[in-house]
């Protein structure tokens, strides 16, 4: 078993910790102070005083005044810093992936694969800065150029959640901080402590580099402190926000009336299809991977399951026995034996019951689970039994994302088209999966006509995304994208250039002009 | 009576001074904690963005309170 104190000594998190920092400079706020527990037994793992508004307005003139240094750095090298601190998240991935457990509560495992997204898009942003580009396009007046680049765009808001407590902070900061913009960090008020950590381990990278403080920043604070305020200042040209899509909904307002620019990434209702033409071990596998990974509290977690009625009862007798051999693997995510930790709180836990009875309330049947586990290692009354239940799309309760492992049998009859339009069916766009060896349904679930979400896989589940690709998603999922590909464009300020180096001056579109 | 529940108070300070307010709120439609976190806001903005008029609301304030006192 892992060694907490051990653990929160290499990563310097002390008693009582200061939660406002500008990159390797931390300062003493004078907010109110909370604790953070640990979903796994309810135990405080350290204090934080958390930050005021005269802190917030400190961070943030402080952010300015970095940017203007900042973003005359070249890209490459601030590519650089980038890549020196994927190397210290590689010397510290033990310990950070560990204090992910401990304060969020999913197994070790995925505390470590949380880190390693980190030093997954680190690796990336190096390559991205050298390759943050523009296309030469063809002006239709001689000797004149005509082209478009990317500049820094200033300041990036970051509002984390605390089911990928440091990865999302990292998909954000890695492409901004290489784009040439600075960040203030507002991490989950439920997992101050890994934010504190990384932005510890961080430090000597930024020392050694001479980065400005003001590029880094990171402010523990409430939302009555840090809320609409932080959202509508004009001073932060963007806003990238992970949450709920309620919250987004707030966000996306408040950013429009300013006409800000915002990257969402909000909620799921994310189903895999499976149908006649799976290959079903693989399905069942990677299906309850979906389901119970993370206790459900992933933003891709597969919350429905749309089954062809011909090979319904074969696919709910697996998975309801795939599920009892879970029962025995629910306990201590920093035992690596257990396969299953706790919610969040106790609050996830009631959402959690909430769903299991409005299900049947709604008609529907639980096959199995839907209860608070109780007995020894159980104390903090934060672990479930992962629940299946029978139910229809239609269900009001079904429509939600209730983030928490219960999973919804669906049943279709007919051809793919029929299963892609309950996929579809649900106000989210996330994420959704299909499984089938017939190359018509494939494509079709790829189509035009097919998922309307962000992310639509063959074979492979909805979780799990690798940051090579843009993750994000459609309708109320908020359409942002983070990560891979072209995600970077979004922290950067688009610029069409035109040169002429002629002796003349001819208008567009012939248009004459003559003085 | 002391009411120490207000509909000012934050979502956030709601569920964390008051956790049974969850549970008691979804059960009127009202999600005070989405992907785990909670909303922004007031009480009163969420009981307003389910459409609640003020009398629903200070009732909802009312029964809170007396929750809170048991």
């Amino acid at each position: 078993m892992i060694n907490v104190k051990e653990i929160l000594d290499k990563l310097g998190i002390q008693e009582i910790n200061n939660g406002v920092s500008t990159g390797a400079e931390w300062f003493e706020p004078a907010g109110a102070i909370t604790n953070s527990v640990s979903p796994i037994d309810g135990k405080e793992i350290a204090k934080v005083k958390n930050a005021t508004m005269e802190d917030y307005e400190m961070v943030v003139a402080k952010a300015q005044a970095a940017f203007k240094v900042w973003r005359t750095v070249p890209a490459p090298v601030r590519g650089e810093v980038v890549r020196q601190i994927g190397e210290a998240l590689r010397k510290y991935k033990h310990e950070l992936g560990a204090l992910v457990t401990l304060e969020m509560g999913k197994i070790y495992q995925e505390g470590l694969g949380e880190v390693q997204e980190m030093i997954d898009i680190c690796d990336f942003a190096v390559g991205q800065a050298r390759l943050i580009n523009g296309v030469s396009l063809q002006s239709e007046r001689p000797q004149h150029r005509l082209f478009e680049q990317y500049q820094p765009l200033g300041l990036v808001g970051i509002v984390t959640s605390y089911n990928f407590p440091v990865a999302v902070w990292a998909w954000n900061s890695a492409l901004a901080i290489a784009a040439g913009d600075v960040v203030i960090w507002k991490p989950s008020s439920k997992t101050p402590i890994t934010a504190i950590a990384t932005q510890k381990i961080i430090r000597d990278v930024l020392i050694a580099n001479n980065v400005p403080e003001g590029v880094f920043n990171l402010i523990v604070a409430k939302s009555s402190v840090m809320g609409d305020n932080f959202i509508a200042d004009k001073r932060i040209p963007l806003m990238s926000v992970t949450g709920s899509t309620a919250v987004g909904k707030r966000v996306g307002g408040i950013v429009g009336k300013r006409l800000g620019k915002t990257i969402l990434e909000l909620g799921g209702n994310n189903a895999v299809i499976i149908t006649p033409d799976a290959d079903i071990p693989m399905a069942i596998a990677s299906t309850v991977f979906g389901t119970v990974g993370t206790a459900g509290q992933r933003c891709t977690t597969t919350r429905r399951v749309i089954i062809h009625e011909s090979i319904y009862e074969e696919v709910k007798n697996k998975m309801v026995a795939a599920y009892g051999k879970i029962t025995p693997k629910i306990g201590n995510p920093l035992d690596e034996n257990f396969l299953v930790g706790p919610l969040i709180d106790k609050g996830s836990v009631d959402l959690f019951l909430n769903a299991v009875s409005s299900v049947e309330k709604e008609g529907g049947k639980v096959l199995i689970g839907g209860q608070v586990m109780e007995g020894k290692g159980f104390e903090s009354g934060n672990f479930v039994m992962p629940c299946i239940a029978e139910a229809e799309n239609h269900f009001h309760i079904v429509q939600e994302e209730t983030f928490a492992p219960i999973v919804y049998l669906l049943k279709y009859s007919g051809d793919i088209n029929n299963a892609v339009a309950i996929n579809n069916a649900v106000p989210q766009g996330l994420s959704s999966a299909c499984f089938t060896l017939n190359i018509r349904e494939a494509e079709t679930f790829l189509s035009a006509v097919g998922s309307d979400c962000g992310i639509a896989n063959i074979n492979v589940g909805t979780s799990g995304a690798e940051i090579g690709g843009a993750f994000g998603g459609e309708k109320d999922t908020g359409g942002g994208r983070e990560s891979g590909s072209d995600a970077w464009k979004a922290y950067m300020r688009r610029q069409t250039s035109t040169v002429n180096y002629s002796a003349d001056l001819p208008l567009a579109q012939g248009i004459k002009f003559d003085l | 009576m002391q009411m120490q529940i207000q509909k000012e108070i934050t979502v956030e300070d709601l569920v964390e001074k008051y956790p049974f307010a969850v549970r008691f709120l979804a059960e009127k439609g009202i999600r005070c904690i989405a992907c785990g976190e909670p909303i922004w806001g007031t009480l009163e903005e969420a009981c307003e963005e389910k459409g609640m008029d003020s009398t629903s609301i200070d009732q909802i304030v009312i029964e809170l309170n007396n929750l809170s006192n048991t």
